[in-house]
């Protein structure tokens, strides 16, 4: 069913902010060369992703953006493809939005920045893992 | 018609006083003045005899006026007989003697006549001429000092009334006219009459008396009670907070200075209450600010860190030149502890807002110290801490399970911190008092002093400024005395002195065993 089975991880990183984009493509990179990374700027550039049928195994989705932000991109997103298809993790500075909007993503997974880049990695294997 | 003369209050009561008694006084000496004034003497003279008697006599003093010896002999002994059947029988009963004597120019007694029978016409008599000259003399000496009635008592039982008169024919006495009355009756109805004259003088000296001792005490309640109670319940309206309510008193005395004085307190008190109102509502507004200020701060420099945090670790392993190496780690540490800075800052700025909710449930103490225990298990060996937990399986507190958690974790760690480097020796304990449980942790690290103790829940606040930057942000015991204080209970640290090891306590509410 799945295509990218023994092939290299796809995930997308979502965030405005070029030194996150920076930041998590090679820190994540240098700890395991099995992800293949993708970038997006907004919530947008990652929606037309999608439609190019580029569906990755994981996205990464920061929430406040410029555009379109995380929660309508999470809305959005989640009117076609179920968690278990297409798990995300949410990225934020300020986790009371988390905790404000918890009934609206009950099951996704957050990471409060600034992170370590191993805690983030321990999650992505984590949820990686559980798909198989 | 205000004016402003001040009666002091003792002089009022003094007023009343002397007002109420003098009242009562004069009113009872008028009722006994006006109303119950009879004397003994008046029941003499006012006996039915006395007009009779009197009038006797002077006739009688005219009729013998130009006469003979003898013949005034004869007109006394007639006239007195007449005077005698004059009276009628149940007055007559009274009079007990009427006795008359006369002396001749040689003060020899000539007539002696008496009703008294065992002394009539004995004039031959040595005795009776001795006794009646004596007696006579006596008479004359009491008329002559104008003695016209004597009242005599003999005893209790018998009163008499003895009514003298002077016979006289040429301008000296030469004898007397003797009428003695027997006032026994009259002196009986004297005295029940005195007798109901006392009982009435007492009934209405104690109705007086009551009266005196009413109006004082209405007086009394009037002028100083009744305000009392008036301030009594206005304080207790003040002390609700109230401070609209006035104490009504308008009185020129020192109650009313009071009540004035009380009534300005009121309204300075009701003022500066409204003004810290309002200093607090800008304070309060401050404050939060404040914390909203500190809150987009700390979030607007999470983004910018997270390069920092994210980047510098893979430099430092990947970077082989030692110097190069050497500086990213002070990069990489300095990184961290604005993380951890950053993360401890919102934590208590969240802490102080008003709208944290804690999740208060019924916990197992021990669970959570064990939890505590067995997480931590690694720092413990890294720094050489022999860690203990005391703490009995029995305990139950009310609480939030995950501040607990941190509570313990922030004085475990903030105690290994301390310890120095050669280790030592922590102890969890509990203990259960009432409704509260005291819950200690101690150390054998480095202690403080006396100054140190209060300050040491001050953020930003380090016992030893050479602990090293990047181990602590020095809010972490801020955010405890922070947790606890949500908690409802309190914490404070001890020690015996620097050297010598610490002992951190906190309450909490004691929860139910199950």
């Amino acid at each position: 069913m799945l295509e990218v089975k023994g092939m290299a991880n796809k995930i997308i990183i979502v965030d405005d902010d070029p030194g996150i984009i920076y930041t998590i493509k090679n820190g994540l990179e240098s700890l395991d060369s099995d992800y293949e990374i993708i970038t997006a700027e907004n919530g947008k550039e990652c929606l037309d992703l999608l439609e190019k049928n580029q569906i990755p195994d994981l996205i990464i989705l920061d929430i406040m953006m410029p555009v379109m932000g995380g929660w309508e991109t999470f809305q959005k997103i989640r009117e076609k493809l179920p968690s278990e298809k297409l798990p995300i993790i949410f990225m934020t500075a300020r986790k009371d939005h988390i905790a404000k909007k918890a009934g609206g993503f009950l099951g996704e997974d957050y990471i409060e920045k600034p992170f370590k880049l191993p805690d983030l990695k321990q999650k992505i294997d984590k949820i990686l893992n559980k798909r198989k | 018609m205000k004016k402003d003369i001040n009666v002091s209050l003792s002089l009022k009561l003094t007023l009343i006083v002397i007002i109420v008694s003098a009242i009562t006084i004069a009113s009872i000496g008028f009722v006994n003045l006006y109303f119950f004034n009879i004397h003994y003497e008046d029941i003499f003279f006012e006996n039915p005899y006395y007009e009779t008697a009197s009038s006797n006599i002077q006739a009688l003093n005219a009729m013998i006026g130009n006469s003979t010896n003898l013949n005034k002999k004869n007109i006394l002994k007639n006239k007195t007989n007449e005077f005698l059947k004059s009276i009628p029988p149940d007055y007559s009963d009274n009079i007990l003697k009427i006795t008359i004597n006369l002396l001749d120019e040689n003060d020899e007694l000539i007539v002696f006549f008496s009703t008294d029978n065992e002394t009539i016409g004995e004039l031959s008599n040595p005795y009776i001429q001795e006794t009646e000259k004596d007696t006579i003399a006596c008479n004359i000496n009491a008329l002559e000092q104008d003695h016209i009635y004597m009242i005599s008592e003999h005893s209790e039982d018998s009163h008499e009334l003895i009514m003298l008169h002077p016979i006289n024919f040429t301008g000296t006495i030469e004898g007397t006219y003797e009428i003695v009355l027997s006032m026994n009756d009259a002196y009986l109805s004297f005295e029940e009459e005195l007798e109901s004259q006392l009982k009435w003088t007492v009934i209405i000296s104690t109705i007086s008396l009551f009266l005196l001792i009413f109006t004082f005490l209405y007086l009394l309640s009037r002028t100083i009670v009744k305000p009392i109670i008036t301030f009594r319940d206005s304080a207790k309206v003040i002390g609700q907070g109230n401070l609209d309510t006035k104490v009504e008193i308008k009185t020129k005395d020192e109650l009313g200075e009071l009540a004035s004085a009380f009534n300005k307190m009121t309204k300075d008190l009701k003022e500066s209450r409204d003004k810290i109102f309002e200093y607090n509502k800008i304070l309060e507004n401050l404050l939060k600010q404040k914390d909203e200020f500190i809150g987009q701060l700390g979030h607007d420099l999470k983004n910018p860190l997270q390069p920092l945090v994210g980047l510098l670790p893979m430099l430092v392993e990947k970077e082989k030149d030692p110097k190069i190496k050497e500086a990213l780690q002070l990069m990489n540490r300095n990184a961290e502890y604005m993380r951890d800075l950053i993360f401890k800052t919102l934590q208590l700025a969240k802490l102080r807002s008003s709208d944290v909710k804690f999740d208060i449930e019924n916990i197992n103490l021990s669970k959570i110290s064990t939890g505590l225990v067995e997480s931590q298990k690694l720092l413990f060996k890294e720094n050489k801490i022999d860690i203990k937990d005391n703490i009995s399986k029995d305990i139950f507190v009310k609480a939030d399970k995950l501040r607990l958690a941190e509570l313990f974790y922030n004085l475990t760690t903030n105690a290994v911190k301390y310890m120095g480097e050669s280790g030592g020796k922590i102890t969890l304990d509990a203990k259960k008092e009432g409704g509260t449980v005291t819950v200690s942790v101690t150390d054998t690290g480095k202690g403080m002093a006396k100054d140190q103790l209060k300050r040491v829940f001050d953020e930003f606040y380090r016992a030893d400024k050479f602990v090293k930057l990047n181990d602590s942000a020095g809010l972490g015991l801020s955010i405890c005395k922070r947790i606890v204080e949500k908690h409802g209970g309190k914490i404070w640290a001890d020690s015996p002195g620097v050297g010598k090891g610490s002992i951190f306590y906190f309450t909490l509410k004691s929860g139910s065993e199950k």
